[in-house]
């Protein structure tokens, strides 16, 4: 059970050596662009577990890092509690998120699914860009007018750099939670549900458990998410969390190859890499759009697999467990 | 492709036309000599991306920079001007203050116009002392912050102007402010206006708009619930537009009487309106004129026209982003040569700002060391009228509560 | 008697609304409320039905609809500035969503017709980002545009409340293209093939069902509603290429109400979400989030959907 793969081999080196050289040669700007790619990379990871064990599409993951990262503020302002606890109440809180928008919704499939998590992301879009996010105000929405009050990183980590390390630790750890799951009872329940409900159902697994247990780490990732997101910033604004940007992590995930770690890595950096190299090359925004946009079709009508699924090909690695 | 801007430029140049032959712009030391030595380097953030373009104002910054540049520069040191796009992506907003400010090491920020890069950055740039000359700020963080001084307005004194006028020349005794329903901008400035209502003892009441929602009808009936004799619209100019063709749907124009805060005033805005509104939309102005005969706003279309591209706008922004570029200026010419490349240096020559007059702007421009800036907050009003604008105010002090602290700031500077 | 459940449904979730919301209010002004949010709702049904309408022939949930609608509207108001007569100008915008829509639909959908249906629809999105920068790059953002009928200047009182031409024109030709989608696909020869296509892909190309033929005409007459719809959009909400592109996602929750297949349903469903919408304004508590509304009662509609032992969603399985 405690086998590695070779693909999660590949994922513990590469993790090492970005460990060590990311923080090590970019500048201030590209740390904060490492940061959020960070955040995006755990969140990526849970929609594309769910879609590729589960066949079920997430379109609220930006939506649910929001809950997240609203927690996490809500939690910093409110008590003087380290970071980690403030995290981790805030991947507890997007959790039970995540099951209660499942739960009416899991027995419903493909599209219908999607739809309903498209429906909790439209919602939480106009919460979030009514209510913003807690900043050090009064009460509970805990907003104020002027400058955001102090946000109290966790204490190994309080500068941009190491603050990365964090993050990148964080997204490791997220792997293996997940991997873990694959090879555990949870694991063996998607995959006989992947396979077929009714079989799954027959040989007495709890379908709704288990699905409802899938919604749950998904929504777990993305509150971490979130909550790490808010502390890069120290602030979170609404425009970070529309829905339409949900849709965005989903198709990404699609593209980067929702099979392998990798192509999590790889939604990450080009939802925010990529924009950043952009707007450095000093293209214009607008082009910008035009350019995702051609790419996004692009690599879905061409890799079905996602270009992790084209890139371990040519390097001879997938194995047929991945 | 947007003949509206196209209409704007023509007209500003109609307006330019008689001065065109004298009008040689005047930049920093005006030496006619090109800077050659080592740049100093300054920033600016601004957003542009849909739905939005707040690009205005670090363009004309970067024009008066160029000119100043092609004028002696600063003691012979040209400014390397580097603008960054927030794309309104809060992230990018902070990747953007990391690499001009950590990366780069730009002395100040100038000409800045964003929604979200002051929120996003304000801490850090009072972490990293270095201040932000900004130039097209709308949300509160903006102005209650340490290390942000804009030389606009912003949606709260603006709209305090907007209210005064209708009080005081159109007769309102009940006011209703149509914000945005975000804290940072559309409760706070509509809520520093019934507060200013009340102060006066009249009624005052506020509609807030979701941004995400595309109905603005049942806002526009809740503003007519409410009993007000006299509307204020307080939203970017987009959604404006929207609220009033649904005033007009309704035939409302005669029930009330109509101001507006300043995102109205912009060239496009006349015809987009259309004939309907000629005459009875009062907008709260921020500057002077965009065709103003005074030095500094000629200086300002001289030195768009001449170092400036014909598509930039000419509008409030610009004529902020211009202003705030010359008073940085001429607070970098009047420092210490040696000290140019000392952010701390530049930062304290910035807070000592004070008591800069121009034609373009109504009261004294000032920065000081306090937690909290808002130097400009008198203005003019103008109407809607035949395609244009049309001023009927001229330069007024705003009144109200949220001014007390800072009228109390301007005495012990001595400044009033 | 089944049928008519939903229905039954809709108007029950109206009367509630009416109930909680605006309960001791004068009807006068309730009135006025409910006449507004039916304008607003009828845009929603308006967008929703030409997202249901592709949908059922082709397997696309179509997130661009919003986006090619916008270049129409937006290519209208230009040649509108140029002098062009309004006529053209209308017609120029229809025939710009259709050529784009069919662009897409002979160009890339084929290419993804074999693949899950939400990746077919995360697809339309990137065609809907290419659309919209080019129009955000054509049209820039930081210019006030307003685009005008000449049916927005005549109006009749409703209620209290003026309503205009335009909006009945929005109502009328939502009815009349679910009365005319539904003849066409009832009695027309490509409408049976349609049907035969929605149902099942692979019988209908054995039994010689023209595949790209048909397809290509629901493209064109999903492209043309997208056109006429952004026409709508940016007469009565705003000329803005951004907001008409998004207004696609309320518009997915209109499709939803009529659980992507019932054209009848998106309607009344889209008005309730409108009607709710607007009387939410009652409220001192929501009044500022509103435009949860359609998303609220979308999902709602999904919940009681998916009870009852019918699989209803057979088709993605």
């Amino acid at each position: 059970m405690l086998a590695i793969t070779r693909s999660g081999l590949a994922g513990t080196v590469f993790f090492l050596i970005a460990l060590l050289a990311l923080p090590a040669l970019a500048d201030g700007q590209w740390i904060k662009i490492f940061i959020s790619t960070g955040c995006f990379v755990i969140a990526a990871s849970g929609v594309a577990f769910m879609y590729s064990r589960l066949g079920m599409v997430s379109l609220g993951q930006v939506a649910l890092m929001g809950v997240g990262g609203w927690v996490t503020l809500r939690m910093n302002h409110a008590f003087n509690l380290p970071f980690e606890i403030n995290v981790a109440v805030a991947g507890a809180v997007t959790l039970v998120f995540g099951w209660l928008l499942a739960l009416p919704a899991l027995r419903m499939r493909g599209l219908y699914l999607a739809l309903i998590t498209l429906m909790a992301a439209g919602g939480l879009e106009v919460i979030f860009s009514t209510f913003r996010f807690p900043n050090g105000g009064p009460g509970f929405w805990g907003v104020m007018p002027s400058v955001a009050a102090p946000f109290r990183r966790p204490w190994i980590a309080q500068s941009d750099t190491a603050y990365l390390r964090y993050i990148m630790a964080a997204a490791f750890f997220g792997f293996v939670l997940i991997e873990l799951h694959r090879r555990m009872a949870p694991g063996r329940a998607w995959a006989m549900i992947r396979r077929s409900e009714a079989a799954a159902l027959a040989s007495g697994v709890n379908v709704v458990y288990y699905k409802a247990w899938a919604f749950g780490l998904s929504g777990f990732l993305a509150g971490v998410a979130g909550g790490l997101l808010a502390g890069g910033l120290g602030l979170l604004d609404a425009a970070t969390f529309r829905a339409s940007e949900s849709i965005m992590l989903f198709a990404l995930s699609v593209v980067g190859g929702a099979r392998f770690w990798l192509g999590a890595v790889i939604a990450g950096v080009l939802y925010r890499v990529m924009p950043a190299l952009f707007s450095n090359w000093g293209i214009n925004s607008d082009l910008t759009l035009v350019i995702f946009g051609a790419a996004l079709l692009h690599a879905i009508m061409t890799a079905p697999d996602g270009l992790s699924g084209q890139i371990l090909q040519a390097f001879g690695k997938v194995t047929r467990r991945a | 492709m947007s003949k509206a801007i196209y209409a704007g430029i023509l007209l500003a140049g109609t307006f330019l036309a008689p001065h065109i032959a004298l009008a040689a712009p005047s930049c920093g030391a005006n030496t006619g000599q090109a800077a050659t030595g080592k740049p100093i380097k300054v920033g600016g953030i601004y957003g542009a991306a849909a739905p939005g373009d707040f690009s205005a104002a670090s363009k004309a910054a970067g024009a008066y920079f160029k000119c100043v540049n092609a004028n002696g520069g600063i003691k012979g040191r040209p400014i390397e001007y580097l603008v960054e796009n927030d794309q309104w992506n809060p992230e990018l907003a902070a990747q953007a203050a990391a690499k001009l400010v950590g990366d780069q090491k730009v002395v100040a920020l100038v000409g800045s116009g964003s929604f979200v890069e002051m929120s996003v950055n304000a801490p850090f740039y009072r972490k990293n002392n270095v201040m932000e000359m900004a130039s097209a700020c709308a949300v509160s963080e903006c102005f209650e912050s340490s290390n942000i001084v804009s030389t606009n307005q912003g949606p709260l004194p603006s709209s305090i102007g907007a209210a005064m006028y209708a009080v005081e020349k159109l007769g309102a005794k009940n006011v209703v402010c149509i914000g945005l329903a975000i804290p940072s901008v559309g409760n706070w400035s509509c809520g520093a206006t019934e507060k200013y209502m009340q102060s006066k003892g009249l009624k005052g009441a506020s509609v807030l708009l979701n941004p995400a929602s595309p109905d603005v009808n049942s806002g526009l009936l809740e503003a007519v619930a409410s009993g007000a004799d006299s509307i204020l619209v307080n939203l970017p100019a987009g959604l404006a537009n929207a609220f009033l063709a649904a005033a007009k749907e309704q035939d409302l124009r005669d029930k009330y009487s109509w101001t507006s805060s300043t995102p109205l005033y912009d060239v496009s805005v006349p015809k987009a309106l259309g004939d309907y509104w000629n005459g009875k939309v009062y907008v709260s102005a921020e500057l002077t004129m965009l065709d103003g005969k005074g030095p500094d706003n000629q200086n300002w279309l001289a030195v768009m026209n001449a170092y400036g591209k014909s598509t930039d706008p000419r509008d409030t922004f610009s004529q902020s982003g211009y202003l705030s570029a010359k008073y940085f200026v001429e607070t970098l010419l009047a420092m210490d040569p040696a000290k140019l490349d000392d952010r701390g240096a530049v930062t304290a020559a910035i807070k000592a700002i004070k008591g800069k007059k121009s034609d373009m702007m109504c009261g004294p421009y000032y920065v000081g060391d306090a937690d909290r800036h808002m130097p400009n907050h008198a203005g003019i009003m103008v109407v809607i009228k035949n395609g244009g604008f049309e001023k009927v105010r001229d330069c007024f002090q705003y009144e109200g509560p949220y001014f007390a602290p800072l009228l109390a700031t301007e005495k012990a500077m001595g400044l009033n | 008697m089944r049928p008519v459940l939903p229905y039954l449904g809709y108007a029950l979730i109206v009367v509630a609304a009416y109930i909680f919301l605006a309960a001791g209010k004068p009807t006068l002004v309730s009135g006025l409320f409910v006449v507004s949010g039916l304008a607003v709702g009828s845009l929603y049904a308006l967008g929703g039905i030409g997202l249901v309408v592709l949908y059922r022939a082709t397997g696309v949930l179509n997130l661009a609809s919003g986006a090619v609608g916008a270049v129409g509207v937006m290519l209208a108001w230009e040649l509108q500035q140029r002098g062009w007569p309004q006529a053209i100008s209308w017609a120029a915008a229809l025939a710009t969503a259709m050529a784009l829509s069919l662009l897409y639909g002979r160009l890339i959908a084929p290419g993804l017709a074999w693949r899950d249906p939400i990746v077919k629809a995360v697809a339309t999105l990137g065609f809907a980002l290419i659309i919209l920068g080019v129009t955000t790059f054509l049209w820039r953002t930081d210019v006030v545009r307003k685009f005008t009928l000449p049916t927005d200047n005549q109006a009749m009182m409703l209620l209290g409340l003026r309503v205009t031409l335009t909006r009945f024109i929005v109502v009328f030709a939502t009815v009349s293209i679910v009365a005319g989608i539904w003849f066409y696909l009832a009695r027309t020869r490509t409408g049976l093939q349609m049907r035969s296509l929605a149902n099942d892909r692979d019988l209908s190309a054995l039994i010689g069902v023209r595949i790209l033929r048909v397809e290509s005409i629901a493209w064109a007459i999903a492209g043309a509603i997208a056109g006429f719809t952004g026409l709508m959009f940016g007469d009565l909400l705003r000329l803005e290429p951004f907001v008409i592109t998004f207004m696609v996602i309320p518009c997915v929750a209109a499709a939803i109400c009529g659980r992507l297949e019932n054209l009848g349903l998106v309607l009344v469903g889209g008005l309730t979400m409108g009607v709710v919408e607007s009387l939410l304004t009652f409220s001192p508590t929501l009044k500022n989030i509103r435009p949860i509304a359609p998303f609220f009662i979308a999902a709602a509609v999904l919940i009681v959907m998916q009870r009852g032992h019918q699989l209803v969603f057979a088709r993605d399985e």
